[in-house]
């Protein structure tokens, strides 16, 4: 496993105007992998990357790459290349050239360089574009072109800084599955940037969560949404219900007032907790079969689903379900035990649920 | 219809409102005759005349020189600040904005005076501050940065800075990112900034005029050195060709700007020509300067330094002194005694030679400024009529620190055809006949010469009563009085545009030539009489020198030189003889002792009197 690691970050600290935006950070990336730092603003995951660039030094810690310290490093002295969020094309220079840049620099020979130019630009689907200026093209295309700038220098490491950012929405999503296809033709490692979690949820490898400079948790996409650790991870990827909740023993939590059968072990007796239910999970059913009952609120369609609000027990319940029951409806709601996931109460602020903002 | 029709209109009144001016100038600079009010029909001679006048070309090659470098120096160190300005944070950032902006907002005044402060103190230490060219470079390099930063930081503030940082990225070192990245994309901003920085230099004059040395002079500060006595036609030839090729750069940088609108990246022929024609432009532009500077060897050679009015002395007598005794004259000119008397006193730049009038030399003595003047040495002063010197008396009491130079009277400039009564008394200048067609010398004590005069009193009175008097006469006076003027008495006269007016008797011979019907008379109640003299600051460097050059102007045939290019009356009785005899018998130039009995100099009126004279004189002005 250790020799998998190809960026150590170790006890990496850093503040701004006195303020932390990086506490004690550890993490670890290993080689090949798509690994998404995802946060809401604010969180440390920008200057995470801009430190694994070499752009900012951290106060204290080191950065260990294939286990040199190139924590002084400058940028242009580490094997790798970064996609910045504003594209960052050299505007007085043609695409050749901006692509070239590089290269240039490294001395490379003129024939190298072009066939270089051309691979680039046909691995991100824009052969002919060489005479074009930046500012003719459109934001996706510029995009791609930052990423043929940054890729003809074979790093080991590509760095993306919410790269589809400025986009909209289609033509991030088809952008997220070029970026994948990218990855799996280059066969390097990617550390994206992004705080949006559908995007993280689709593409990494690896999550890892961040909130106020503290990582929240690392994970699969599916650990992740499945098993978040706590109240904000639960809150920040997809929606959920939250429920302050008391857990009586092993596998039997009380929900207000009502018990619900789960499938959670070693959380005390008698022991408060959170309890975390995804609305797709909830099943609405005739009262009489339901663990507890409630009034339908709302109804919103949102296409594939819809969204239900129910008021039960004093809470209102997230529900997500293809069958709509009509507002006023009296509703049973059941849960069945694996996707009820508890978490222990938040031990400081970072790990309390947050709106997440977009 | 209408609406278009008055819009119309309307631009073209801006237009011609901001380009009459203008277009007068170029217009004059093909004017055959030397008066601005008569067209003496088509020539290219002023414009020739002024590629001969070395003085011009050396004053044009001059501000070229300190364009040029104020403005790339200028450039290099206002963009490397706003380089740095812009990474500061942004309250420190405004306050360092506020910082370089207070030269920019400064009075340009105030911004001469301490500059030339400064370097007077500095080069007590550091010899390289006196005053001379290098002050010049150094204050519009001072002046020029504000508007350098002023152009680069809004670019720099628009340039992504993730453009420097994936340069960065790609391997380029902080200083390689900045020369292929940061700096073509803030180019348009230096450029503007540099072209700023040249035009403002350019222009300048106060700052210039304050902390440039003996013999330094720019085209601004030699024009405005020649408004005593008329801003001759070559000026007006240089300024339309100034004003043509600023006229050119704005089309060229225009064109530039449309050109990078059509975003083309520019093929590399095209490249290669442009910075062809850039180079030749450069190259012309250093050959003027080169030309302007002929000699390099300065330095070494004895040097005397001398102060005079603008236009007051044949460049060919300078020339000649300079051939037959090997030393060289640094010359440079004032335009008043005022501001003439500030330059010397502050020690600035040591003089030699200054050339006052009267009752600027009296206040000169009376703070022992200057030096006694060794006659010995000056054998040819016996050719000084000794009516001069005795004139001389009434400021410099015992003929010890001045020599005479140039004198003259003021009196009554008539048109023959619009005045047919005999002209004898300033009696005439209060004839209701004649109605807003007087022309009146817009300088206190000239009027009150004259007001005071008309009623018997001395031009020099301090007699609160007497003043009282002649204020009242100079405010009944208005109605009759068309304008206070300066020099533009000489050109209304010739265009026949005013019946009367006021002038030096230097003036009326010039005017005399240019118009027949036009004679002048010195009023029998009396007028006055000045006299320019030769003086010596206690603090000049070469005082031998100086002594030479004052024999040599008093020769007879150096003399004749000079009345023939001043038209000036000379004091020098050798050198009249040998002029020809209709102008030795000219009353106009040589007015007889009886006229020159009834005259007086002014005397320096100590402060208090002086702001009491200001005082009335605005009064009169006002109302």
């Amino acid at each position: 496993m250790a020799k998998d690691k190809l960026i150590d970050l170790i006890n990496i600290s850093k503040k701004f105007d006195d303020q932390y935006v990086l506490d004690e950070l550890n993490l670890y990336i290993r080689r090949n992998e798509f690994l998404t730092l995802l946060g809401p603003s604010g969180c440390g995951k920008t200057t995470t990357l801009r430190i694994i660039g070499g752009f900012e030094t951290p106060d204290t810690g080191s950065v260990l790459f294939e286990g040199k310290d190139i924590t002084s490093l400058p940028p242009y002295q580490r094997n790798l290349n970064t996609v910045f969020q504003k594209y960052a094309l050299f505007t007085h220079m043609t695409i050749a050239e901006n692509i070239a840049f590089g290269l240039k620099i490294k001395k490379k020979s003129q024939s190298y360089i072009q066939d270089k130019i051309k691979y680039a630009l046909k691995l991100v689907n824009l052969d002919g574009y060489e005479n074009r200026r930046a500012d003719q093209l459109s934001g996706g295309q510029q995009q791609r072109i930052a990423i043929a700038r940054a890729i003809v220098n074979e790093p080991k490491v590509l760095l993306l800084d919410e790269p589809l950012g400025a986009l909209d929405l289609k033509l991030r999503q088809e952008m997220q599955y070029e970026l994948m296809r990218l990855k799996e033709e280059l066969g390097i490692t990617f550390v994206y940037v992004t705080h949006d979690q559908e995007e993280a949820l689709t593409m990494s490898d690896t999550i890892v969560v961040m909130n106020q400079g503290y990582i929240q948790q690392i994970g699969t996409p599916e650990d992740i949404y499945n098993e978040p650790e706590n109240a904000f991870v639960a809150d920040f990827i997809g929606d959920s219900n939250i429920i302050p909740s008391i857990m009586i023993e092993d596998r039997l939590v009380e929900i207000l007032g009502a018990r619900f059968p789960c499938v959670d072990v070693g959380f005390g007796q008698d022991n408060p907790v959170d309890v975390v239910i995804r609305p797709e999970d909830i099943e609405l059913v005739d009262p009489e079969d339901g663990i507890i009952q409630g009034i339908v609120t709302s109804v919103i369609f949102k296409g594939v689903h819809y969204e239900m609000d129910v008021m039960a027990n004093g809470f209102e319940w997230l529900v997500h379900s293809t069958n709509m029951v009509p507002v006023g409806t009296r509703v049973g709601i059941r849960v069945i035990p694996f996707n009820i996931q508890i978490m222990n109460k938040p031990e400081s602020e970072d790990e309390e649920a947050v709106v997440p903002d977009e | 219809m209408v609406k278009r029709f008055i819009e119309k209109c309307y631009l073209a009144m801006i237009f011609i409102l901001l380009y009459a001016p203008i277009v007068t100038l170029i217009v004059l600079s093909f004017n055959r005759s030397k008066s601005r009010a008569k067209w003496g029909g088509f020539t290219f001679q002023w414009y020739v005349e002024m590629v001969k006048n070395e003085q011009i070309i050396r004053a044009l090659s001059t501000t070229l020189l300190v364009a040029v470098v104020s403005a790339v120096v200028a450039t290099l160190i206002g963009t490397a600040a706003a380089i740095g300005m812009n990474a500061m944070p942004k309250k420190k950032r405004t306050l360092m904005m506020a910082g370089t902006n207070i030269p920019m907002m400064n009075a340009d005044i105030v911004t001469g005076i301490s500059l030339m402060l400064l370097f007077i103190r500095l080069s007590d230490v550091v010899p390289f501050f006196r005053l001379g060219l290098a002050t010049v470079i150094f204050a519009h390099i001072t002046f020029n940065i504000p508007y350098v930063i002023l152009s680069v930081l809004p670019k720099l503030k628009q340039t992504n800075r993730s453009m420097y940082e994936a340069a960065l990225d790609l391997g380029a070192t902080p200083l390689a990112a900045f020369f292929k990245v940061v700096l073509p994309d803030i180019m348009p901003g230096v450029v503007t900034g540099f072209l700023l920085a040249f035009t403002m230099s350019l222009d300048d004059f106060i700052i210039t005029h304050f902390t440039k040395g003996a013999g330094v002079d720019t085209l601004s500060t030699k024009i405005y050195s020649e408004v005593r006595k008329g801003i001759k036609p070559e000026i007006y030839a240089l300024s339309a060709l100034m004003f043509t090729t600023v006229l050119l750069l704005l089309f060229l940088i225009n064109k530039r700007g449309e050109e990078k609108k059509e975003r083309r990246i520019p093929s590399a022929a095209a490249l290669r020509v442009k910075r062809a024609v850039y180079a030749v432009g450069f190259l012309l532009l250093l050959l003027v300067i080169w030309i302007g500077y002929p000699g390099k060897d300065e330095e070494k050679q004895e040097q005397i330094v001398v102060y005079n009015w603008g236009e007051y002395m044949d460049p060919d007598v300078i020339t000649q002194f300079e051939k037959e005794t090997g030393i060289k004259v640094v010359y440079e000119e004032f335009e008043t005694n005022e501001i003439m008397y500030p330059k010397v006193k502050s020690g600035a730049v040591a003089y030699d030679l200054v050339c006052p009038s009267d009752y600027m030399i009296q206040r000169m003595i009376g703070e022992d400024m200057l030096a006694k003047i060794n006659f010995d040495n000056i054998p040819n002063y016996k050719n000084i009529g000794k009516s001069y010197i005795d004139g001389a008396k009434s400021f410099d009491p015992k003929n010890e620190y001045s020599v005479p130079y140039i004198w003259g009277t003021v009196g009554i400039l008539y048109n023959k055809k619009m005045v047919k009564e005999p002209v004898d008394s300033w009696d005439i200048l209060w004839d209701p006949k004649y109605k807003d067609q007087i022309l009146m010398q817009d300088s206190v004590r000239d009027s009150f010469a004259v007001a005071l005069k008309k009623l018997g009193y001395s031009l020099n009175s301090t007699d609160m009563d007497e003043l009282e008097e002649a204020k009242n006469l100079l405010l009944r006076q208005k109605p009759n009085v068309q304008a206070y003027v300066i020099d533009q008495v000489r050109d209304k006269m010739i265009g026949n545009e005013a019946a009367l007016g006021v002038i030096y008797s230097g003036e009326a011979i010039y005017v005399q030539k240019e118009n027949p019907d036009i004679d002048y008379v010195v009023p029998k109640e009396g007028s006055n009489l000045w006299l320019d003299c030769w003086v010596i600051p206690k603090n000049c460097k070469n005082k031998e020198g100086a002594e030479k050059f004052l024999n040599f102007l008093c020769r007879p045939e150096i003399g004749v030189m000079n009345f023939d290019y001043i038209t000036y009356s000379t004091p020098n009785e050798a050198s009249r003889k040998l002029l020809p005899e209709e102008i030795q018998k000219n009353p106009i130039a040589f007015p007889g002792d009886d006229i020159i009995s009834r005259c007086e100099t002014f005397r320096y009126l100590g402060e208090e009197a002086d702001a009491y004279y200001n005082k009335l004189w605005r009064s009169i002005k006002s109302k």
